[in-house]
C-alpha cells in the first residue's frame, strides 16, 4: 500500500495542476478505468492521467475572503509542460498588469506601477499570493514537491457523499512547508477533491477542496472550483473559479519569457 | 538636664574633635552632593529620552483593541479603516493639542532596477508631524521635505545602504493590509541624518502614499495625540478613552517598552538613594561610633549626675543632626555648583551610544541636567536622615552605659 511520489506529478502539484500544468509525458487523453481494490501507485497514474496536460488556458476569479473585507481579482492564466506557466491580473485597478512567470523553479512577479521585475524566492515564497490562502509555494508546487513524500492509501471515505480514496502523505525532508498532506481522491473522477497540509507538529496548516467537476472534450473530468482555507489565519479562505478552460491550445513561446513579463 | 544644656554640650562635643566633625559633616555632603548630581543627570537624561521618544510615539495613542493587543506584530488589517472621525475626536478633546493619523510598516528599499533587500520602515504621517514631532530640525543634511505625493525622504542609514542620490527614483517594497506584495516609487528629495536607527532607517512619506503601500484608503493604523506635557500624558488618555469608548487608547506609561522603562527607571532611582544614604549612614555610624567610646567615662559620668538614657541618646544624635543641617547645606551648595555648570554646557551622546539605544534615544541628543527644588529638599531631608540613622546605634550604646563601670574604665 506505500509508493514513492517520485515521478509522480498529480499529487506534488494539485493545486499546480489547475494554476500551472503538468508535464507531456504524463499527458494522456484516454480515460482510465481503475479495479476495485487499486494500489496507491495505481490510483496516483489515474490521476495523472486525468489532471496532466500539456497546455491549458483559463481565466480564473480568485476571491480573497478575510476578516475584515472580500477582495476579488480577474487573472488570465496560461500553461506549458510541466514546469512553465504564466498568470496576468486583468483586475482590480491596482493589480491590473500584475504578471507572474514561472519557469521550472523559479518564479517572478512583474509590478507594473514600479515597472520592475522581483523574483519570489525565500521567504517570500510562504507569503500569501495577493494576501490569498495560498502560497506562491503552493503555485510552485511540482514533482520537485513529489519526490519528498510516500503515499500510503488508507482506506474509503465520503466526502460531499461521494466515495473516495483516503491517501496520507508523509515527506521525508521536516523542511517542506507541509510535512504531511492527507488526500481524498474522487473514485469517479480521479479527482483530489480534498485535502489537508499539516506541519510537522500536526498541525492543520491549510485545506484544499475542489468541486464543480466538469467533464471536458476527451472525457477529461477537472474541478471548477477550488476553495483552499488558510487554517492559521482565522476568518479567510480563498475561492478560485475556473471559466474558460481549454486543453491542449497552441501558445506562443514568448508567453513563457521575460520579455513577455515585462511587455506593457 | 535641660534640653538646651543638651545642645550645648552637643556644640562643644561637636567642636572637641573638628577633625572627627568634619569627617563627619563630609559624609554629608558628599551624600547629598552625590545625591543632587546623579539624581538631576538622571531626570536630565530620562526626560529628553522620554521628550523625544514621546514625541515620536505620542503621548497618547488610539487604535483599533485588535491592533494594541499585538501591536508588536504591527497587524495592518486591524487598522482604523476611516481615520477622520476619530481623528475629530481626538482634536475636540480640549486636552489634545495635537493630533496626527499615522501608518508604520516595514519595507525594502531599492534604487536602480533590482529590487534589493534594504529593510527599512515606513511612517507615513503629516508633514506637520514629521517637521515638529520628529525633532529633525537641522537633521535634513540634504535636500528638503517632500512636497508632492511622488516625493518622499530617507534616513540617511538606508542612503548609505542603497547608495541613493538627490532624484534618484526609489522603488519601496512593502505589503498591503491584506499581505499582498505592494509597491511604491518616489523621487527622493531629502536625507534625515539624527545619528539613530529609529530616524535613520525610515522611509518618510506623505500619509496619502502609505494610505496606497498598505492599500488603507482613508484609513490608519494609529491616530497619535498630544497634551501640553508628556508627563500629563495618563490625564490626556483617560479623557480620550471616554470620548473613543471603541478604541484602545493608551498613554505612553502603558505602552512597551516603556512602561517596563518607567519602572525601571523609578528602582533605579530607589536603588541609587539607598546606596548613598547607607553608605553615607555607615560613615556617620562609624564616627560617632567613635565619639562614643572615646568619651565612655564621661557618659559615666553624666549619668551619674543624672543624665537619662533618653537624654544620652538625644545628646548623639542631636550632635550628629546638627552636623547633618550644616553638612546638607553645604552639600545643596556642593551639588548645585556642578550642576550649573553642566546645564550650561551638557554633554552630547555620540553617534556609536545612539545606535546602542537603537529605537530609546530617537535623535542624539545633547543632554543636560534638570534639577527640580523638590530634590533640593529631598536631599537636604537625607542627609538628616543617614544622619539620624548613622548616629541612633552609637547613642543608644552610649545610653546603656553604665555610669560605675564607665567610671572604673579610667
Amino acid at each position: 500500500m506505500f509508493a514513492n511520489l517520485k515521478s509522480r506529478a498529480a499529487l506534488g502539484a494539485l493545486l499546480g495542476a489547475l494554476l500551472l500544468p503538468a508535464g507531456p509525458s504524463l499527458a494522456g487523453d484516454e480515460t482510465v478505468e481503475l479495479g476495485e481494490n487499486p494500489t496507491v501507485d495505481e490510483i496516483l497514474s489515474a490521476i495523472d492521467q486525468n489532471m496532466v496536460f500539456e497546455s491549458r488556458t483559463a481565466t480564473i476569479k480568485m476571491t480573497v475572503e478575510g476578516k475584515r473585507r472580500t477582495r476579488t481579482f480577474e487573472i488570465q492564466s496560461y500553461g506549458r509542460g510541466k514546469d512553465d506557466s504564466a498568470m496576468e491580473y486583468l483586475a482590480p485597478a491596482r493589480e491590473k498588469g500584475t504578471k507572474m512567470l514561472k519557469l521550472g523553479d523559479d518564479l517572478w512577479m512583474y509590478m507594473p506601477s514600479v515597472d520592475r521585475t522581483q523574483k519570489i524566492s525565500g521567504h517570500m515564497l510562504r507569503q500569501g499570493m495577493m494576501g490569498s490562502d495560498l502560497s506562491y509555494e503552493d503555485m510552485m508546487a511540482s514533482d520537485e514537491l513529489a519526490n519528498m513524500y510516500t503515499a500510503k492509501l488508507l482506506g474509503t471515505e465520503d466526502v460531499e457523499g461521494r466515495p473516495a480514496w483516503k491517501i496520507e502523505m508523509t515527506a521525508s525532508d521536516d523542511s517542506v512547508a507541509y510535512p504531511k498532506r492527507i488526500s481524498w481522491i474522487d473514485k469517479a473522477s480521479y479527482i483530489p477533491v480534498k485535502q489537508e497540509l499539516y506541519a510537522l507538529s500536526g498541525m492543520l496548516l491549510k485545506s484544499w477542496t475542489m468541486s464543480g467537476i466538469t467533464e471536458y472534450d476527451g472525457g477529461r473530468q477537472f474541478p471548477t472550483k477550488m476553495v483552499i482555507k488558510d487554517e492559521v489565519k482565522a476568518d479567510s479562505q480563498t475561492v478560485l473559479e475556473f471559466s474558460n478552460m481549454t486543453f491542449g491550445v497552441e501558445l506562443e513561446d514568448e508567453v513563457f519569457s521575460q520579455r513577455w513579463l515585462e511587455r506593457k | 538636664m535641660m534640653n538646651s544644656s543638651l545642645l550645648k554640650l552637643a556644640a562643644l562635643n561637636a567642636s572637641r574633635k573638628p577633625a572627627r566633625t568634619v569627617l563627619t559633616a563630609g559624609m554629608v555632603v558628599a551624600a547629598v552632593a552625590l545625591l543632587i548630581i546623579s539624581m538631576s543627570w538622571l531626570d536630565g537624561i530620562w526626560d529628553t529620552m522620554l521628550g523625544g521618544s514621546t514625541d515620536m510615539i505620542g503621548h497618547v495613542e488610539v487604535a483599533t483593541p485588535a491592533w494594541a493587543d499585538r501591536s508588536n506584530m504591527n497587524p495592518l488589517y486591524e487598522n482604523i479603516a476611516d481615520v477622520e472621525p476619530v481623528l475629530e475626536a481626538v482634536r475636540s478633546d480640549p486636552n489634545v493639542v495635537a493630533a496626527y493619523p499615522i501608518i508604520e510598516t516595514g519595507v525594502t528599499v531599492s534604487v536602480g532596477e533590482e529590487i534589493g533587500e534594504h529593510f527599512g520602515g515606513v511612517v507615513g504621517a503629516p508633514l506637520e508631524y514629521m517637521q515638529s514631532r520628529l525633532r529633525t530640525e537641522g537633521k535634513m543634511v540634504e535636500g528638503r521635505w517632500y512636497e508632492g505625493p511622488d516625493e518622499l525622504v530617507l534616513g540617511h542609514k538606508l542612503v548609505r545602504d542603497t547608495g541613493a542620490k538627490l532624484g534618484d527614483e526609489v522603488v519601496i517594497l512593502g505589503v498591503t493590509q491584506d499581505g499582498s506584495m505592494s509597491p511604491l516609487k518616489g523621487k527622493l528629495v531629502g536625507i534625515l541624518r539624527a545619528g539613530t536607527p529609529a530616524i535613520d532607517a525610515k522611509v518618510y512619506l506623505p500619509l496619502e502614499r502609505a494610505q496606497y503601500l498598505t492599500d488603507i484608503p482613508g484609513g490608519a493604523i494609529r491616530v497619535l495625540a498630544f497634551g501640553e506635557d508628556y508627563k500629563e500624558a495618563d490625564t490626556v488618555a483617560a479623557s480620550l478613552a471616554g470620548r473613543l469608548p471603541d478604541y484602545a487608547v493608551r498613554s505612553w506609561t502603558v505602552r512597551p517598552p516603556w512602561n517596563q522603562t518607567y519602572a525601571m527607571m523609578g528602582a533605579i532611582r530607589g536603588m541609587l538613594f539607598f546606596i548613598v544614604v547607607f553608605l553615607a549612614a555607615l560613615g556617620v555610624w562609624n564616627t560617632m561610633m567613635m565619639s562614643v567610646l572615646e568619651r565612655t567615662n564621661e557618659i559615666g559620668v553624666l549619668r551619674a549626675m543624672g543624665l537619662t538614657r533618653l537624654g544620652a541618646v538625644g545628646l548623639f544624635v542631636g550632635e550628629a543632626v546638627a552636623i547633618a543641617v550644616l553638612g546638607g547645606v553645604v552639600g545643596i551648595v556642593a551639588g548645585v555648583v556642578p550642576y550649573l555648570v553642566m546645564k550650561d554646557r551638557g554633554i552630547t551622546f555620540t553617534e556609536k551610544i545612539a545606535q546602542d539605544m537603537g529605537d530609546m534615544l530617537p535623535t542624539v541628543e545633547t543632554m543636560y541636567p534638570q534639577l527640580e527644588p523638590s530634590l533640593l529638599v529631598t536631599a537636604f531631608l537625607m542627609g538628616v536622615l543617614m544622619a539620624f540613622i548613622g548616629s541612633l546605634l552609637p547613642a543608644i550604646h552610649a545610653a546603656m552605659i553604665q555610669p560605675v563601670v564607665a567610671m572604673r574604665r579610667n
